[in-house]
């Protein structure tokens, strides 16, 4: 959590344009115009901002779902520039884990074999994968529920099962995408609660949210309005 | 990541929808079926073949006339020197008369029934004449051209329904009118598989000197046929060619047509061979459809798990992890199908070899099962290219996003 630790993410001057139709009805969106912006290992943030700030552009680029059109970005130190498709994918796989609104668990998969999922692109073997992602279940309090499927579980639960495939990856960060969006409000304080265990524990945690109650959790704010910082980049 | 991975994934996921699965590979199910029975059954076909025509006509040479040429037997008949020239070749010389002639079925009802005059002796001569009861008439019977007759089967049956033939007097009569009264001294076995049709004639077996002596159109020291039963370790091309020499030489080129069983069987393999190619070709159009079925229900597949692929993409896999995933699901639902057909195909093999007399064995050969489930991997290979590239170029944050 010290400042003069490398930053997890560093951003300069991060712009991202998005072109639609063709020819003179070209037309251009800048949801992003010059974003500066370190994230320190250990913090949590929370990156707030009305609809269409830029705040899921942003969040798309740090978990290098998408690049950026202009300016530098760094992720735990390397430069993201120029790097291919499968050298992201594979940059994606150990450095970020995701915490989706929606789940985004694979119906027919156990809950061990959905947290399980990342490993198997990390060629482990079977038996470690399964180890893993055992420790990581249990580590959310889910011991109990490993071979349930996702039908049988509560969304609160479903979004445990989904941050315990997040922290099996390892990463550097948890790019959590409205994580409570889904869940009534006492899932929503359990879910908020592991979140709190995690930065604890030292994690480091980037939740995009428009609740103010729930960016209040966080240690930083990072406000976004039409593209830019607003207010905490902090850089 | 491994390929077993992938396979276990791919079979996971196909079995989670187990009866979409099923119909999409119902169509490459039917046409490996298709393509392996047909090919199976043409192999059956051709050895049942070869077994028939060598029971019912063993390895001989056929001699008669051209009919191209506008001839008829009295034109262009095989004489008695003829014979003499063809008995220096390997083989036995069974020279023949044919003609009809008709008995009495009911009182005032005739029917016609061939007579055939041959030499004494006949099944000596030529092993697939078998008795069934009875003799065959002698030598010295024939050639005194005494009145005693063979029955075919079917013969003895229309002579003398319900009663033991052999001792009885049949009597028939020349188309002319003239009659002939002769004692029934054997009845020969029916001839078996598919040819038994073709040698099933009522058939009236008589010395030839007994026609050369009787019939009105017959004359004597000339014959219709001759068959050469060839004998053991004979090259039948080799005396087929000697005897169309001796023919030639005397009488000139396409005067007699002489074709021995084995250029039967040639003309007859071919044809199966024919017959296979044109079946297998409209089976592999249904191979074509059932992977068009494929392609199909993998870009339905595609479609249907667009987040499924976003969230893999999210958690790290490549774009050609993503494609090998589904190229290799495509495989094996092709590969399923193939061996379901190859089952399918064998059950149906083994049901026709137990019931149907021709085909005579089970032949399933390791080459064509080969073939089938080889066939079936490529038609998923070639048919999941395009659903797996789809998949694989889903942009993540789209896939993720989709509803």
């Amino acid at each position: 959590m010290a400042p003069d630790n490398r930053p997890v993410v560093q951003m300069r001057g991060v712009t991202k344009i998005y072109r639609s139709g063709s020819g003179s009805r070209t037309v251009e969106v800048r949801a992003l115009a010059g974003v500066d912006l370190s994230i320190y290992p250990g913090e949590y943030v929370a990156l707030m901002g009305p609809s269409g700030s830029g705040k899921s552009t942003l969040m798309h680029i740090i978990g290098l779902l998408d690049t950026p059109t202009e300016g530098e970005y760094w992720l735990g130190g390397e430069p993201v520039r120029g790097l291919s498709e499968a050298q992201l994918a594979r940059i994606r796989n150990q450095r970020v884990g995701f915490v989706f609104q929606a789940f985004f668990l694979l119906p027919r998969l156990t809950a061990l074999h959905n947290v399980a999922l990342p490993l198997v692109y990390r060629g482990l073997p079977a038996a470690e994968r399964l180890k893993r992602a055992r420790a990581a279940l249990e580590a959310v309090g889910l011991g109990d529920r490993l071979d349930h499927l996702p039908s049988e579980l509560s969304g609160g639960q479903k979004q445990r099962v989904a941050i315990a495939r997040a922290l099996v990856q390892e990463p550097d960060l948890l790019l959590a995408d409205e994580p409570t969006g889904n869940l009534d409000s006492r899932s929503s304080d359990e879910i908020l609660g592991l979140f709190d265990a995690l930065h604890r524990q030292g994690k480091t945690i980037v939740m995009v949210t428009h609740e103010p109650d729930v960016g209040a959790r966080a240690q930083r704010i990072v406000r976004l309005r039409d593209g830019r910082v607003a207010e905490g980049g902090m850089v | 990541m491994n390929p077993l991975e992938n396979f276990r994934m791919a079979f996971e996921s196909l079995w989670g929808n187990k009866l979409r699965s099923f119909l999409a590979l119902l169509g490459i199910v039917i046409g490996v079926f298709a393509v392996t029975a047909m090919i199976s059954l043409g192999q059956m076909a051709t050895a049942g073949i070869t077994q028939d025509l060598e029971a019912i006509a063993g390895r001989s040479i056929f001699v008669q006339p051209n009919f191209n040429e506008g001839q008829d037997f009295s034109t262009a008949p095989i004489r008695e020197e003829d014979i003499l020239a063809l008995q220096t070749l390997p083989a036995a010389v069974i020279p023949q008369l044919f003609t009809s002639a008709q008995y009495e079925a009911r009182p005032g009802t005739r029917r016609s029934i061939q007579l055939q005059g041959t030499p004494g002796d006949l099944p000596r001569l030529d092993p697939t004449n078998k008795l069934a009861k009875g003799r065959y008439f002698s030598e010295a019977e024939a050639r005194g051209g005494l009145a005693v007759a063979v029955l075919s089967d079917r013969a003895a049956r229309d002579l003398f329904p319900g009663r033991e033939a052999v001792g009885q007097v049949a009597r028939l009569f020349y188309p002319n009118g003239a009659r002939l009264e002769l004692t029934v001294v054997g009845v020969l076995q029916p001839p078996g598989g598919l040819f038994g049709g073709l040698g099933a004639a009522a058939t009236v077996y008589v010395p030839n000197e007994l026609i050369w002596n009787t019939s009105p159109t017959a004359r004597k020291g000339q014959y219709d046929f001759v068959v050469l039963s060839l004998k053991k370790g004979a090259d039948a091309r080799q005396v087929t060619r000697q005897a169309q020499r001796i023919f030639e030489s005397r009488y000139g080129k396409g005067k007699y047509q002489i074709a021995s069983t084995e250029s039967f069987q040639d003309t007859l393999r071919s044809i199966t061979l024919i017959l296979q190619a044109l079946l297998g070709a409209i089976a592999g159009l249904s191979l074509l459809v059932g992977g068009i079925g494929i392609m199909n229900i993998m870009l339905v597949s595609v479609t249907e798990r667009t987040r499924e692929i976003g969230l893999r993409k999210a958690l790290g896999a490549t774009s050609s992890q993503i494609r090998q995933q589904f190229l290799i699901e495509a495989v094996v639902l092709t590969l399923v199908g193939g061996l379901l057909g190859v089952v399918l195909a064998a059950g149906l093999l083994l049901v026709i070899t137990a019931t149907v007399p021709f085909f005579k064995v089970f032949i399933l050969n390791p080459a064509t099962v080969l073939l089938a489930l080889a066939v079936s991997a490529l038609v998923g290979l070639f048919f999941g290219v395009w659903p797996a590239a789809r998949a694989a170029a889903l942009d993540p944050i789209e896939a993720l996003r989709y509803e």
